[in-house]
């Protein structure tokens, strides 16, 4: 059976001396200001990261994704704040008619004079997690990994090592947040491919309900690698509307990981929207620790030549009466590829589970690639578990059906295709954002040869 | 539901008696139905002439010389040997076993009596060992256009229908004759679909097989009766290593059934066979089996672990492979019948209904690669898991960037019996060609208490309304069953779930 891989993440180990493929990742002075266990952690990441070394095709999560193009680039960390940056010069990249709170990192730090932080509602706090540390060296050593856990791929591991600066918000019990909180990823294009690992600590308490747009874009068409993780933890009947929309550059690299830790009755909603990057990897992990959790994820991604988006979904039923629902859609066309893998797993006792997954593509050429594995794993009988997967490409029908009445092939596909996305970009329910992705989505569309 | 994992750890006959929770009740009301013996469990006795355990290359030139084979065999035979002892044992499915001691099997095994002119000559014990398992093969002439090839353990001994085959052209012995009768098509075809290398357990079979069947139909033929093999696994540690290779020539058509029993042992038994099948332009397979062997006792002791490799080539243009299994034995189930759809417009289908209970695992699944243009598949895959069975569907759809007009239909359901069963779907789909059309539907569920109550309301019994609920949940693939084995399915089918529930 050649096609099937080995079920480890972890190949043989290289040993510390060795040179690791990732080493230039790693930062290559400790800091002396920061706290011992935050150096602590560092130092055992390090070694997970040289234990765990770089994934190779026969690694199950990695099959349809190569790391070689990644790993050629030798990227270094981002070692001095970029801080010439001006408010103006970022107003290009600004969702038009969004008000918000906005959170901006410049590769991978966190830049005050272009955030915009006034009058958060109370019980609503925002900080740079360089700063939250600065003021109160021990406050975060419990949150750090608390989500992630340490059992994660080495991208993971990685961002703990090379953990630099990152968001820190906190809403207290019952904070109704109104206006959507921004965080936006600007990345520069520096003289040496650099490599951002920012980490951002989302806690809401019980009852709190936040809005976050994320969103990834990049001043010009740089190389460079974001390694982003988000720690997200729910208390009881929080509620949390996650959109992240990446257009990072098309050079770019872009690895994200989503950890979601979700109590009795919260409410994850995540949509996500993957344009840019040359070569992008997300992943989404969820694990209820309370009944009646919902979890909603939601994705559209558009890979065009030489692109690879990667979406991986891991949605863990541990307990009893929590939802999920998982619906994503990909339109892949040139030598595009585009790779989704959802994984339900439903525990013996997680009775009452209500799992769904859909995912669907279209394909618009004849050297794209879709590679899908949407996994059910199931031990618990009274459960309602489903998943559905397509490929196919533009009916001709509907095609004929636009062209009787006299629009232009190109348009009418380019039409197809956004009626296809429509039900994602409408899901991500805020005007000025839906906008803002249907006119990225839009953009590329007219970039592709139809 | 409440009923920890320790009780079924532990547990024993009794735990009906200890436990007062909802489960131990319903473990009382049913358990003297899921817990009856294995109805096809004895063992005949017949003389062997065995080898001892233990594989090497000396051990491998005795069955050779055995067989009477040919020089080209051994060296295919050691070739395989030696890339085996380099290969890795899979550790991918979701199955769990303690490793096998390769060199505590006994590679060989064979009747002593031999030259056989009738079916007279036929040891009464082995005869009545077929009545036991309802399979006499007196009435097997009678019934309509059946040939059997009984092969019990290692060696044919006997092959009925043999003329009127011969008078179609149809050729249909056992494979080791084969290899001396008609080198020349053997060495044509042996390991084209399924090369030694392929894995670890195809390595292994390569290297040792002993029988199996060899079926050729010649250009323009429709073989005049559906062909079948009964394989029974007799001699205690002995493992069985069929080798059945069915080509098809142009504008051909042949149905091929497989069914199986085997004696209880309290020893694992390993099976790893090796089917190769090879469709040229214009032929058509059909390939059903029905899987029943010895799953082991309620600790799972002592069942057979199926490791087997299944693949057909539609070779040719307009050819046709279809596999039909209903998998309801076996401890250990790791079988993944797949096509090469090579040829332009060519068809794969696999339909299968796979139950698992007690401690069974079954990792199960097919691979569709679709290669020619206008290519089609259809996959049709019913899961059963009750009590602890665990249950994975493996598939992989394959749509290369030249298969014009590809076309596949993924369905798997999976039907949940009690609440410590699980089941698993893990597909695979790749689809380099945009004019390829591909779409995966699977659910999960259990029998749901309304359609019980309505069967319930209406005067059946809880066992009967289950029955014919799985049944209409099996349906699809029992109707793609030639007739007697559709019977033959939906009673192994009845007997394995009655009362399963709870």
């Amino acid at each position: 059976m050649s096609a099937q891989a080995l079920k480890s993440d972890t190949p043989a180990a290289p040993q510390t001396p060795e040179p690791g493929p990732f080493d230039s990742w790693l930062p290559s002075v400790a800091r002396a200001d920061e706290p011992q266990w935050l150096a602590l952690a560092r130092a055992d990441a390090t070694e997970r990261v040289h234990t765990q070394g770089a994934p190779t095709s026969k690694s199950e999560g990695w099959r349809y994704t190569g790391l070689r193009a990644l790993l050629e680039q030798g990227f270094t960390p981002v070692d001095e704040p970029l801080s010439a940056l001006l408010p103006e010069d970022i107003d290009d990249l600004l969702v038009r008619g969004l008000d918000s709170h906005r959170v901006v990192m410049v590769n991978g730090r966190f830049a005050p004079q272009l955030s915009d932080l006034a009058d958060l509602p109370s019980g609503l706090t925002i900080n740079g997690l360089r700063a939250s540390l600065a003021e109160a060296p021990t406050a975060l050593a419990d949150s750090i990994n608390a989500v992630a856990g340490e059992g994660a791929h080495v991208f993971a591991s990685l961002n703990t090592a090379g953990l630099d600066d990152g968001m820190v918000l906190h809403a207290k019990r019952g904070t109704l947040a109104e206006k959507p909180v921004e965080l936006l990823h600007l990345s520069v294009g520096m003289d040496e491919p650099r490599v951002a690992q920012p980490r951002h600590l989302i806690s809401l308490d019980d009852g709190a309900q936040v809005t976050l747009i994320e969103r990834f874009a990049s001043l010009g068409d740089a190389l460079y690698c974001n390694n982003a993780l988000l720690e997200i933890r729910l208390g009881r009947d929080a509620a949390l509307k996650h959109r992240r929309v990446q257009l990072e550059s098309p050079s770019a690299f872009h690895v994200s990981g989503v950890y979601l830790s979700q109590a009795a009755n919260s409410r994850y909603d995540g949509v996500n929207v993957g344009i840019g990057a040359r070569w992008a990897r997300t992943d989404v992990v969820t694990r209820f620790s309370g009944e009646y959790a919902d979890c909603n994820l939601q994705g559209l991604y558009l890979a065009g030549d030489q692109q690879l988006l990667d979406y991986h979904l891991d949605v863990h039923h541990g307990l009893p009466h929590c939802a999920s629902r998982e619906n994503f859609k990909g339109v892949v066309h040139g030598k595009g590829k585009a790779v989704f893998d959802g994984l339900v797993y439903v525990a013996k006792d997680a009775q009452h589970t209500d799992a769904e997954m859909s995912n669907r593509n279209l394909l618009l050429s004849q050297s794209a690639e879709v590679d899908t594995k949407p996994q059910l794993e199931i031990y618990a009988d009274d459960v309602k578990c489903s998943h559905g997967t397509t490929v196919g490409q533009i009916e001709p029908e509907k095609l004929f059906y636009l062209r009787s009445r006299g629009i232009p092939q190109a348009l009418a596909r380019r039409m197809l295709c956004i009626g296809f996305a429509g039900e994602i970009i409408d899901a991500l329910g805020n005007d000025a954002l839906a906008e803002y992705v249907a006119d990225a989505v839009g953009n590329r569309l007219e970039a592709a040869p139809l | 539901m409440s009923a920890t994992p320790d009780d079924v750890l532990t547990g024993e006959a009794n735990t009906a008696a200890q436990t007062s929770s909802k489960a131990a009740e319903a473990e009382a009301e049913y358990g003297h139905l899921v817990k009856s013996e294995y109805e096809h469990g004895f063992v005949t006795d017949i003389e062997s002439d065995t080898l001892p355990p233990g594989l090497d290359e000396s051990v491998i030139a005795t069955i050779s010389q055995r067989k009477g084979e040919p020089r080209w065999m051994l060296d295919w035979r050691l070739a395989a040997y030696r890339k085996w002892l380099d290969m890795p044992t899979p550790k991918w499915a979701a199955v769990h076993y303690p490793p096998i001691d390769y060199q505590s099997i006994s590679y060989f095994s064979a009747p002593k009596k031999q030259e056989l002119e009738s079916l007279d000559e036929v040891d009464p014990a082995l005869l009545e060992t077929y009545e036991k398992l309802g399979i006499p093969i007196e009435e097997q002439k009678a019934l309509a256009g059946v040939a059997v090839d009984a092969v019990f353990d290692s060696v044919s001994v006997a092959t009925t229908f043999r003329e009127k085959l011969s008078e179609a052209g149809v050729i249909f012995c056992a494979i080791s004759e084969a290899v001396q009768e008609y080198p020349e098509l053997v060495q044509k075809y042996l390991g084209t679909v399924v090369p030694p290398t392929d894995n670890y357990y195809t390595g292994l079979n390569s290297a040792v097989f002993t029988d199996g069947t060899f079926v050729y139909v010649p250009k323009n033929t429709r073989c005049p009766m559906e062909l079948s093999t009964y394989f029974r696994i007799n001699e205690a540690k002995t493992g069985q290593f069929e080798r059945t290779l069915i080509v098809a020539d142009e504008g051909s058509y042949v149905s091929y059934l497989e069914g199986c029993t085997a004696p209880q042992r309290d020893e694992n038994q390993l099976h790893a066979a090796v089917v190769e099948l090879i469709a040229l332009e214009n032929a058509e397979i059909k390939y059903s089996t029905v899987q029943n062997w010895y799953p082991g006792d309620e600790e799972g002791r002592g069942g057979i672990y199926n490791f087997v490799t299944k693949r057909g080539d539609c070779r040719g243009d307009n050819s046709k492979i279809s596999w039909t299994q209903v998998e309801t034995g076996s401890a250990i189930t790791w079988k993944y019948p797949s096509c090469i759809l090579r040829g332009d417009n060519s068809v794969g289908e696999f339909y299968s209904v796979a139950v698992t209970k007690g401690k069974q695992q079954a990792d199960t699944g097919t691979k569709m690669i679709h290669l020619g243009k206008n290519t089609r598949s259809t996959i049709v895959s019913k899961g059963i898991s009750a009590q602890q069975g665990i249950q994975s569907y493996r598939g992989l759809v394959r749509i290369a960037g030249k298969a014009e007009g590809a076309r596949n239909h993924t369905q798997c359901d999976s039907l949940l019996i009690g609440d410590k069963c699980a089941a698993n779907t893990f597909p695979y789909i790749e689809v380099k060609n945009p004019s390829a059309q591909m779409e995966h539907e699977a659910t999960t569920s259990k029998i749901s208490d309304d359609q019980l109550f309505y069967c319930r309301s209406r005067g059946l019994t809880e066992e009967d309304a289950v029955s014919m609920i799985v049944n209409g949940f099996c349906k699809e693939v029992f109707n793609e069953l030639p007739m007697e084995f559709a019977v033959e399915a939906q009673k192994l089918l009845s007997i394995s779930l009655e009362g399963a529930v709870g």
